[in-house]
């Protein structure tokens, strides 16, 4: 099969993955109890709440809605917020940079440790060090990120005065640079801790199962030492089912991010759709949906596609 | 160490270097809110909205200390005898933030905004007795309304923010995103210089401001949506101030350099029993139920305190409209018994009490789902009514759901809710029969005809008698169920001074005497 051939089947098998999402997620949306928090205020009157259903469109019947946001949708038009009375896609547009600062320094951090910790770990299953990172990333995964966000500001902001409490910026101090690192230190800290555990857990059992191959006895052996053995023979092999599980991890952080998004008052994308799942804000909540469904189609395709670059056998049917 | 790892934590340390409290300028107020603003008072849905609002939109008066309306944007007003028409005078020389005059064209603009509900308004009710406005000169300002309404002064001082003609050119407000997001323009002690969507919102001084010239350089609303990490940041030195939750009273307590003050507010919390169901008909039931209720341990166990033992539906922030003199609502669970009696449900055998045809005295509550606060008070209530033979269940829904699904549409038996109401002790739309707001369909013709007379009633001790005869009513047949009047805990800095004694929402109005002391 050529390589365009590969491409276009997959964006089409994407697109109809994207409708599958949207549609599911208007249904579960309109099937929920409650509606929108604009229409909650008790106090509204008959004709206030009219004039709202009228404008806003949820007065038709929900198949007539649900058609003309796709009608819309095509038109690159995903309505407006009911909460903020702004363009709902540039309202979360505005907050995916902010999300993937913060879920890439996590992402590269949890990387950066969990690659070396697994192969520690991995390299004699079962030894000492094995033993402390699986009790370790056991407890790492079962934190809860809200109690853990809190406990970490209580410490280093209230108490210790070391860190901010929260926010991206000081107001007022948005150039500075360090102002920002300080702001990412807590959040890209809690956000990294279960994706750590998780990623070590996968790369222990990888360098472990590898380590196990019978090409590794033969390099020792041949007089390779670990450490060569290790990089050259364990390490690539047990790395490739890493780019999967990281694939599998991007949906995971984006909802990792929401919470530690919420703790720390970060302006993110994962906040705003908290924020909009709360409040019942359709539009919002569906232009999140579209730009994560999205995003995790094509990183799941450039995977893919990367596995194909990495291992030739691959994708050949 | 390995450079790498060296290198990291030098990078930690030099991060974490010094202190963080040195950040913000001393003369710079920062205070919390849970999501972006509307910076429209015309379109503004929610509280945090509204409290943005209330710096940057002055209104034509505005609430004194004891919530009585004051000269704002207006200097002097009459009323025909007949409570009908409205004439104000207009503050002259006032500059909108972007240099431009105000003039009455831009209230008679607000109001037909307000008044028309396509536009997006969320003041229409507050404001359809309005029949026209009239600007018979640049300074001048006429109100005809269809009815005379009394409240319509603290109306106009309430959420009314005057917005300016020209910054909307014909177009529906709506559509002028860039003024309700980030660049508004009023005629408030304080403009917006930056908003950081999800992150901050910046005002400085107006050096322009009619009034007192500001003590403050600067607010700034941060967005800090839970309430946890607000305290969290307040003990940090990065918020100075905070509404608190009674729960979170006790990790504040004692916080070197925070004081804590309480503000009485106009609400009352209440629980409603639907008066469209034969069971909750009959006053004697309802005041039985009354008698039930220990509101104290509600006080004291559940607020910490932080709340007021009620009278009727006025609470005790109107000042003169609460009847202070009627006494507050008390627990008498052996005159509960012999109300109960009295109206037909007698004790069994085995403890509960059944009518004539032996059906138990059942209902169920319904509470928003998530406060700690109002679902430990249904439990509490759950306990006081079991304990004079009442078979009580509890069931927790999401507010929205209780809103729109139950309470609205009338079907339900009893709701723990609240409300919040302008510091007017107009409650005809909220008691009287059949009115909009009477959403437990009391009915008590007594109660209609005081509620009528107070709302045009413009003479204020002929409007308190009424008032005061009206809760002495309550006491016999009660419309719901007061459990509290709920005060504000404002968490502060001890630097902050200037601020008037009243909730946050009215206070904020009073922005420029706001200071903040040395560090």
């Amino acid at each position: 099969m050529s390589g365009a051939g590969f491409l276009a089947r997959r964006l089409a098998q994407g697109l109809i993955v994207l409708w599958i999402v949207t549609s599911a997620t208007f249904a579960l949306m309109h099937l929920a109890p409650g509606g929108p928090s604009i229409l909650a205020d008790p106090k509204l009157s008959p004709v206030e709440r009219r004039a709202i259903e009228e404008r806003l469109g949820l007065d038709r019947p929900l198949p007539e809605q649900y058609l003309a946001w796709h009608r819309n949708l095509l038109r690159g038009d995903l309505g407006r917020s009911y909460m903020y009375e702004t363009p709902a896609g540039r309202t979360v547009v505005e907050r995916v940079p902010n999300t993937l600062l913060l879920a890439g320094l996590a992402l590269a951090l949890s990387l950066a440790l969990a690659v070396p910790l697994g192969v520690r770990a991995g390299r004699r299953p079962g030894g000492p060090a094995d033993r402390v990172l699986d009790l370790a990333s056991l407890a790492a995964l079962s934190l809860p990120t809200f109690w853990f966000g809190i406990v970490l500001i209580i410490l280093f902001a209230a108490l210790w005065h070391l860190l901010p409490a929260g926010g991206m910026t000081t107001p007022g101090l948005e150039d500075s640079l360090r102002d920002r690192l300080r702001h990412l230190v807590l959040p890209v800290a809690v956000l990294a801790l279960p994706i750590t555990a998780e990623l070590l857990r996968y790369v222990r059992s990888g360098v472990a199962a590898a380590g196990r191959a019978p090409h590794v006895p033969a390099a020792r052996a041949k007089g390779l030492t670990e450490g060569q053995i290790t990089r050259r023979h364990v390490l690539r092999n047990a790395l490739l089912p890493l780019v999967t599980v990281i694939g599998l991890q991007a949906p995971i952080l984006v909802g990792g991010a929401a919470i530690t998004e919420t703790v720390f008052s970060w302006p993110g994308m994962g906040r705003l759709g908290v924020e909009a799942a709360l409040g019942r804000d359709y539009p919002v909540v569906m232009a999140i949906t579209v730009t994560v469904a999205a995003a995790v189609i094509l990183v799941n395709l450039l995977l893919d596609l990367l596995y194909r670059w990495i291992d030739p056998r691959v994708g050949i049917e | 160490m390995s450079p790498v790892r060296r290198a990291a934590a030098l990078a930690l340390l030099a991060l974490a270097g010094c202190s963080d409290r040195g950040t913000a300028p001393a003369d710079t107020l920062r205070l919390a809110l849970i999501n972006d603003p509307i910076l429209n008072p015309v379109l503004a849905p929610d509280v945090g909205s509204v409290l943005v609002n209330k710096v940057i939109f002055p209104g034509l008066v505005r609430p004194d200390e004891q919530l009585r309306p004051e000269p704002d944007l207006a200097t002097t007003w009459s009323i025909s005898p007949d409570g009908k028409v409205y004439t104000f005078a207009l503050r002259r020389g006032v500059r909108w933030h972007d240099g431009v005059p105000f003039t009455a064209r831009d209230v008679q603009f607000t109001f037909e905004r307000i008044l028309d509900p396509k536009s997006g308004s969320m003041l229409w009710s507050d404001f359809a007795a309005i029949e026209r406005v009239e600007a018979p000169d640049s300074f001048t300002v006429r109100f005809v309304l269809s009815a005379p309404f009394a409240s319509f002064l603290t109306l106009l001082g309430y959420n009314a923010g005057i917005i300016p003609e020209h910054a909307f050119a014909g177009k529906p407000i709506l559509d002028n995103t860039d003024f309700n997001r980030g660049k508004p323009i009023g005629t408030g002690p304080f403009r917006v210089v930056a908003a950081v969507p999800g992150s901050s919102l910046t005002l400085a001084a107006n050096p322009d401001y009619y009034g007192p010239k500001p003590r403050l350089a600067r607010i700034v609303f941060k967005l800090v949506p839970d309430a946890n990490a607000q305290v969290a940041a307040l003990r940090a030195g990065e918020l100075d101030l905070v509404t608190l939750e009674p729960a979170s009273l006790p990790g504040v307590l004692g916080t070197p350099g925070l004081t804590i003050r309480q503000a009485t507010v106009p609400q009352h919390y209440y629980l409603a029993l639907n008066q469209r169901l034969p069971l909750f008909k009959p006053p004697l039931v309802r005041r039985a139920l009354d008698l039930a209720v220990n509101r104290r341990a509600i006080v004291e166990g559940i607020l910490k305190g932080a709340a007021d033992l009620p009278v009727g539906t006025i609470p005790i922030a109107m000042g003169e409209w609460f009847a202070d003199s009627l006494p507050r609502a008390a627990t008498d669970t052996a005159e509960a018994g012999r109300l109960l009696a009295q109206a037909g449900w007698r004790r069994s055998a085995n403890g509960t009490i059944r009518n004539s045809k032996g059906e138990p005295f059942r209902f169920t509550i319904r509470v928003d789902k998530g406060n700690p606060s109002r679902e430990q008070t249904a439990l509490a209530l759950q306990q006081d009514f079991k304990a004079i033979g009442l078979d009580v269940s509890i069931e927790t829904v999401e507010f929205a759901a209780l809103v729109r699904d139950d309470l609205q549409p009338g079907r339900y038996d009893a709701i723990l809710i609240w409300w919040t109401t302008p510091p007017d002790p107009d409650q005809y739309s909220y008691y009287a029969s059949g009115q909009i707001n009477n959403n437990v369909a009391y009915a008590n013709g007594t109660a209609d005809s005081l509620l009528l007379a107070g709302r045009r009633e413009t003479d204020p001790a002929h409007r308190r008698a009424i008032y005061h005869a009206f809760q002495a009513l309550e006491r016999q047949d009660p419309p719901v169920l007061v459990l509290y009047y709920p005060r504000e805990i404002q968490a502060m800095t001890r630097r902050l001074s200037g601020l008037p004694r009243l909730g946050i929402r009215d206070a904020l109005r009073h922005s420029e005497t706001f200071s903040l002391g040395p560090r």
